[in-house]
Parts: C-alpha cells; structure tokens; sequence
C-alpha cells in the first residue's frame, strides 16, 4: 500500500510543479543575447540596451558573446534554442540578410520576430591625419586612379558590408584597390597608422578614439546625421558619387528578434520592455556617446525597413565581384 | 608623475579604493574557477561598472582584470587545471611544486611575482607608453608573423619529455588552429558542416579539457577515493617574498617581457609566460629543475603574464587599440563611462587617465595582499578526500566551460580533450605545445598571408623590413642551436644537454 501512495504523492506534487510554471509569469530566469561579434565597443553598445531592458523585465539580461562565420554561428546558436523568449538575437545586418543573400546562409529576416532595432553606424573612409598624397575624396579617387591596384585598404573582414559599400564607391568611381583582411579592425586601425594600408572604413567608434591620427574623405551615407557623427565630414554624395544605396542599406545595424513560435504575449512583454529601453533618453544618451545612432524603429516597421536593404545590398556584392575582377587582370 | 598626483584626486575615494580591493578579491576567485578568466569577469561586472563614477568604475574592471590573470594559477598548481589559458605555463612548474609538498610556495611565489610583476609592468605603462605605443604602431604583419615564430621555438624548451614530442603536439596545436573560418576567403575549413565549428574549438575548452578533465581520469585511475590526504594545516605565506627576492633578474626580465609583448596588440599574456618561462628555463639557478617543480619556473610565467596586463593597457589606453579580448572590453567600458581613450584622454582627462594608472598599481598590492592572506584558504583544497575533490573539480569545470558560450558543443570538446590529454601523457607527450600551437597557429597563418598580400615583392618582405629580418635572424640561430644540440647529443648522450 506504502508504494501507491508515495506514486501518487510524487504524482500530486509534480502536477502542482507543472501548474505552477504553466501560471509562472514570464521571465521567470535571465534572459540572453546571442550577440554575433567578439568582445569590444559595439558589444557594450548592446549591453546598454540589455540592462535597461533587464530593468523592465526584473531580470538580467546578458549579451553573449558568440562570433563565427560572419555572425552566422550565433543566429544558428540562438535557433537550436527554444522558443521561449529566453534567447533573444542581436540581428546584425551581416547574418540577418547579407549571409542569407550570399548563400551562406538559409533563413531570411522573414524568418524571425522583430523587437525594436537597435542602432546603426555609418561608416567612413579614413586615412592618417598626415596624409600628404590627397586632401579630400576627389584628390584620393585621382590618385587611387594613377595608381591601380597599388593602395592597400582594409574594411575589416573580407565580403562584409563595409566592403560591399567601398567596393560599390570605387566601382562608381572607376579605382581599384587591395583589400587586406583583418578580422580584428583594430589591427587595421593599428596598421594605417603605422603606414602599412593607405586607407580603411572607420566606424564611429574607431574615429573617436583615432580622431587626432585619423582624416575622413568621406561618409558612407547619405544621411545628415551620420556625418554628424564623424564631425560634419562630407558624404560621398557631395562629391557627386552616387552610392546607390540608401537608408540603413549602407550601415551597419542591428533589429533585435526572437525566434518565431515565441508565445504572443512573451512577445508582446519584451517588445513593451525593449521599446521602453531604447526610448529611454538616459539610454540614448549613452549609444549618441559612444557614436552609434539609436533607430527606434518599432516592431511594426521591420519588414518595410529591411526588405529594401536586402534588394540593395545585391549591388554591393557584384560590386565585391567587379573589384576581384579588376585585380585579377592587373596581375 | 604629475599624472598620478592628479587622478589621486579621484582614485583615493573610500568607494573607489574598496571597489578596486573587491574588484581585484572577486577577479582571484573567477581566475580560481576553471575555465573563466579575467574576459568573463569583466564582461560579468560590466553592467555594474556602468552605473559608477568613472575611475571607480575602470578601478573595479582593472582589478578583476588583473585578480583573473593571476587567479588562474592558482587552480593550476594545486589541481593542474590552468583556471586560465594564461595559467597552462605556470602549471609545468607549479603543479610539481604542489605535488613536491610546496603548494603554499607556489602559490606564494606565483601571487607576489604577479603583484610584483604587475607593478613593473605598471610602472612601465606610466613611464614608457608614449614609447612602447610608437614600438606598436612599427609591429606589422611581417613582424608578427616572424614573432609567432620565435613563439614557436620556445615549444622545443617548453617540451620537457622530448623536443620531438613537443614538436608532435605543437603541430597538433597548430592543426587545431586551422578549424573554423577562414578569414580571407571565408571558406569553412575543417567544420564538417556543424556550425559549432565556425570559429573552431574554443581554446579555453581545449585547455580545460587537456590539463584538468585528463588529470581527473589520472586521479580516478589511482584510487584511494576516501584516504584523508595528509597536508599540514598551512600559514600566509609571507615568506614567498623572501623565495621571489632570490630569483630578481628572473623577475625583472620576465616582467619587461611581458610588458612588451603586451604592449604589442595581439600578442598576449599566453606568448610572454610562455616565453619567459622558456628563457628562464635556458639559464636556470644552480640545482633548479624545471618541470619539476623550480621556484624560477613559477617566477617566469606569472610575473610575465601579469606585467602583460600593465603593457596592454598601453596600446588601450596611449592609441585607443585593445590588445586582447579582456582589454577590448575595458575600452568598450571606458567609452560607456563617457572617456575615449588615446592621447586626447591624457591631454583633456588627465585625472582619469591617471586614476585609472593608479587604480592598476593599486589592483597590483592589493593582489599581494589578499593574494598571501587567502593562500591557506586556497591549499586547504589539497585536503579534500578525492571522492569530493574529484566531483568537485568536474562540476567546476563544467560551469566555467559552458559558461564562455552557453554551449553544451564546448563541453564535449573538454571531454574529448580530457581523453586526447590522458592518453598523450601516458605516452609522455606534453601538453603545454598544443596550447601554444593552437593559440599562435592563427596568428602566425594570418599574418603570413597579410604579410604577402600587402608585399609588392612576395617573400622578400621578410627580409625587407629591419625588425622582422632581426627577429627571423634570431629563430634562423635557435633553430641551428637546437638542431646542433641534438646531433651532438645523438653522438655523445653524455655530453650534451636536454635541449
């Protein structure tokens, strides 16, 4: 008789347990970010929005750092993960649509559920303050044109979006250029100033701690506030280039999402939370500081945000294409 | 000096100076646990450096950083499981030491050439940073890659069982290296369609897996699970002073190493232990053993990797370029906190610049101290009966792997390591040159094929440029010494040195 009963006592126990946590509220345990890079000044930027998040929610919200094959080991980390609203991915542009679009990878940015975005930066292309060879855009694209295939640059790894962008500006400007990969841009940095690569695409954190080393030809966006944040510096648009891409196309950014079968109103309590982060003024103040812009785009804006950034950024990599080309026939 | 009386101002705060003594206590214990180091205690203090003043917010970040690369040791020695990749040098030393009946010497010896080591590293960060900062800037591709190489050599000193061996597992190392992405063409090499394998093995997993889960099948192995170890009850180590005072051009040399080769980004804290310990081992003090437990081994490896922090905040701090992860994190910290780093916060900031100096120095004695006064709290682990130390050790390692990624790939690798570790020892194969081959592999690939791509003359850029043709000419030598060593040896094994 002693065995039934301990069998129905466990029997009892374990369904008041799994009633308990059908009743729990969300969250009820900290929640992660799957963040795509190494360790570093954007990480922090993410971190910003994590803790304010986390201060909405009650719990901790920490950024895992999880870098690999262009982000795309951290978006395929973050799937293998229920979808609990546990597991949150910081969807940069690189494994959220340029992977996908260069075959690297099988989703689309349809895929997922948005949250709010995060923040871009623009990038610039930069040379040593000392630079004596040209002063502006126009004296750089003549000098880049007497001299083919002869300047060395780097835009951190190879194929990525700064790439795509400074391809697409010198295939417009008909120059070619060496591209040397660094994975860790501050070695790049390092090397510029060292005089080893003739020019690179900054990002607003590399100029401001470079700003007195560092002189920028031109801002990668049309938009004013990008060249705000590298101090007014000209677009390559008033240069007359056309960069044929427009809006977040040419930036880096991030739209935070959760993994589609999250249940609605786990969505809806992060979306109230994350909305509520990046609209914090404080929290603002911080991202505008460390010279990444915060988007605010909300949730419902994803898909009217990002699809033309997907169709533009094709022209990008047959850019990426044309620069092999190019240097292939100067050997 | 002038900066140091300014940012006093700031750094001599009650809270700042309490933050920096808990910063530097809670960096120790991350260190102790295996497989989280000084990156992952920042990153875990992080948010609340956010909300601090400034200099009370670096002071704390700057203490774990410093605690972390010293804590790592100390599990090292008493368990052979490096807390820390830094660590894997300071095990072929310490760990002997340990089993000799020398665990509260190691330790000792281990925490003041750290702290020691850390204030000379301090006070060439304050001294020499405009210099060794423009030194940095002339370090290029082919110099690095001609400096992978001399890291290479040190594998044949390093190796203690047989150069041949060594030279077997640091190819293994560098093997290992070649897993992941490629960086220049984007090409997945070796991954064998699992994403778990795009940046490769996690190189704290392998260590943790080599070192302590193959330790943990030795101890299973030897039994005995329930006899009470016999260790006698142990006090602060004061007298580890007096022990690391006796090896001071050891220490110095170390220290200045390690300050260099941090001040060099990239290089790290492993490179220089590894490399100071290699030259200590090349000109030992009478009757030292290395590998078998010799104080000046334990002096070589943990001054240098603490005088490693000092020299990477130079290239942090002077140019505004991280050195490694840990650093990068502590910029990214100091941008949040609203300073950028580079000549500018010299210039504008000095009160910070030189708050966040003296939080270092002070991170540094205040690591001697809590360092000696924890040691018989730290060796009272020895006394553990092995059916609790050995489930412990597990659990632990476990808890520091998964918590790098969250990933459950990376405690699988440990294990696997764990058995590679096992069976390589038994067959007297060491270890230490699959760390130092796995960690320079990279380094060395990448900076070749950089190399050559930004040469207009192929190989010749080796040559070309006078500091890389220095150091190449170096390893040319040490690789003739070793070689004529070992035909001598073959020809008279009486005469002639284990190299």
């Amino acid at each position: 008789m002693r065995k039934p009963l301990t069998i129905l006592a466990a029997a009892a126990v374990s369904t008041f347990a799994v009633a308990q946590s059908a009743m729990a509220e969300f969250p009820e345990r900290n929640i992660e970010d799957i963040y795509p890079w190494g360790p570093g000044a954007t990480m922090g930027v993410s971190q910003i929005i994590a803790d304010a998040m986390g201060d909405e929610l009650g719990v901790n919200v920490s950024v895992v750092s999880t870098p690999g094959a262009a982000g795309t080991k951290a978006f395929k980390t973050a799937m293998e993960r229920p979808a609990d609203g546990y597991t949150l991915f910081d969807g940069y542009v690189a494994p959220l649509v340029l992977q996908p679009l260069l075959g690297k990878a099988d989703w689309t940015y349809k895929d997922f559920v948005p949250l709010w975005s995060g923040t871009s930066n623009a990038f610039a292309i930069v040379v040593r303050a000392d630079e004596d060879r040209f002063d502006d855009f126009e004296g750089f694209v003549k000098y880049a044109q007497e001299n083919p295939g002869k300047m060395r640059y780097t835009t951190g790894g190879t194929g990525n979006l700064p790439h795509m962008v400074l391809a697409k500006v010198m295939q417009t400007s008909n120059i070619v250029a060496k591209p040397v990969p660094y994975p860790e841009m501050q070695d790049g940095v390092k090397d510029l100033r060292g005089g080893v690569l003739d020019f690179l695409t900054s990002n607003p954190g590399f100029y401001k701690t470079n700003k007195d080393h560092l002189k920028v030809i031109a801002v990668l966006s049309e938009l004013d506030a990008a060249s705000e944040v590298y101090d007014g510096a000209p677009r390559v648009m008033d240069f007359g280039v056309d960069l044929g891409m427009s809006g977040l196309a040419p930036m880096g950014w991030n739209w935070w999402l959760v993994k589609k079968g999250t249940p609605e109103d786990v969505v809806e309590k992060l979306r109230t939370a994350m909305g509520a982060a990046v609209n914090d003024p404080e929290v603002k103040e911080k991202i505008l500081n460390v010279g990444f812009v915060p988007l605010g785009y909300s949730p419902d804006q994803y898909d009217e945000i990002v699809a033309p950034v997907a169709e533009q950024l094709q022209s990008g990599i047959d850019a990426i294409a044309w620069e092999k080309e190019q240097l292939d026939a100067l050997k | 000096m002038e900066l140091l009386t300014t940012g006093a101002s700031l750094f001599l705060s009650p809270l700042t100076v309490f933050l920096t003594a808990a910063g530097c206590f809670l960096g120790l214990m991350i260190g102790v646990l295996p497989g989280l180091g000084p990156l992952m205690g920042i990153i875990l203090l992080l948010p609340v450096a956010f909300h601090l003043e400034p200099v009370a917010g670096m002071g704390l970040l700057i203490a774990v950083y410093v605690g972390g690369s010293c804590g790592g040791a100390i599990s090292a020695i008493l368990l052979r499981i490096p807390g820390t990749p830094l660590a894997a040098a300071t095990l072929l030393d310490g760990y002997p030491m340990a089993r000799n009946g020398r665990a509260q010497d190691a330790i000792g010896i281990a925490i003041s050439a750290s702290a020691i080591g850390g204030l000379i590293g301090g006070a060439v960060l304050i001294f020499f940073s405009p210099f060794l900062a423009e030194f940095a800037l002339s370090f290029a591709p082919p110099e690095y890659f001609a400096m992978t190489l001399l890291g290479l050599m040190a594998i044949v000193v390093v190796a203690r069982e047989s150069a041949v061996k060594g030279f077997i597992t640091g190819a293994f190392g560098l093997l290992l290296a070649t897993i992941g992405t490629d960086d220049f063409t984007n090409a997945y090499r070796f991954t064998f369609g699992t994403h778990n394998l795009y940046n490769g093995f996690h190189i704290v997993a392998i260590v943790v897996g080599l070192f302590g889960i193959s330790e943990v099948i030795y101890q299973i192995r030897g039994g005995s699970f329930l006899t009470k170890p016999d260790i006698p009850p142990v006090r602060a180590p004061f007298r580890a002073l007096g022990i690391v005072s006796r090896h001071v051009p050891n220490l110095v040399r170390s220290s200045l190493l390690g300050s260099t080769f941090g001040a060099l980004p990239g290089a790290g804290g492993v490179i220089s232990a590894f490399t100071a310990y290699a030259i200590a081992k090349a000109r030992p003090k009478r009757g030292e053993v290395y590998g078998e437990g010799a104080e000046g081994g334990v002096v070589a490896t943990e001054s240098a990797n603490n005088a490693c922090c000092g020299g990477a905040l130079i290239p942090t701090l002077s140019l505004g370029i991280p050195g490694d992860g840990s650093t990068a994190v502590l910029m990214a910290a100091l941008f949040l906190l609203g300073f950028f780093p580079g000549p500018e916060l010299f210039e504008y900031n000095a009160d910070v610049a030189g708050g966040i100096f003296l939080a270092y120095m002070s991170s540094n004695l205040f690591l001697l101290v809590l360092g000696v006064v924890l040691t018989p709290v730290f060796v009272s682990v020895l006394r553990l009966r092995k059916a609790f130390l050995i489930p412990a050790v597990m659990l632990l390692s476990t808890v520091g792997v998964f918590a790098i990624q969250s990933a459950v790939f990376d405690l699988w690798v440990m294990f696997g390591f764990g058995i590679v570790g096992y069976f390589l020892r038994r067959a007297d194969y060491p270890l230490a040159p699959i760390v130092m081959g796995a960690i320079l592999g990279p380094i060395c690939e990448a900076n070749f094929r950089r190399s050559l791509l930004i040469s207009d003359d192929g190989m010749w850029i080796f040559l070309q440029r006078p500091i890389s043709a220095t150091i190449l000419a170096v390893v040319a030598l040490l690789a003739a010494v070793i070689v004529f060593r070992a035909v001598r040896r073959s020809v008279d094994p009486e005469r002639a040195p284990v190299v």
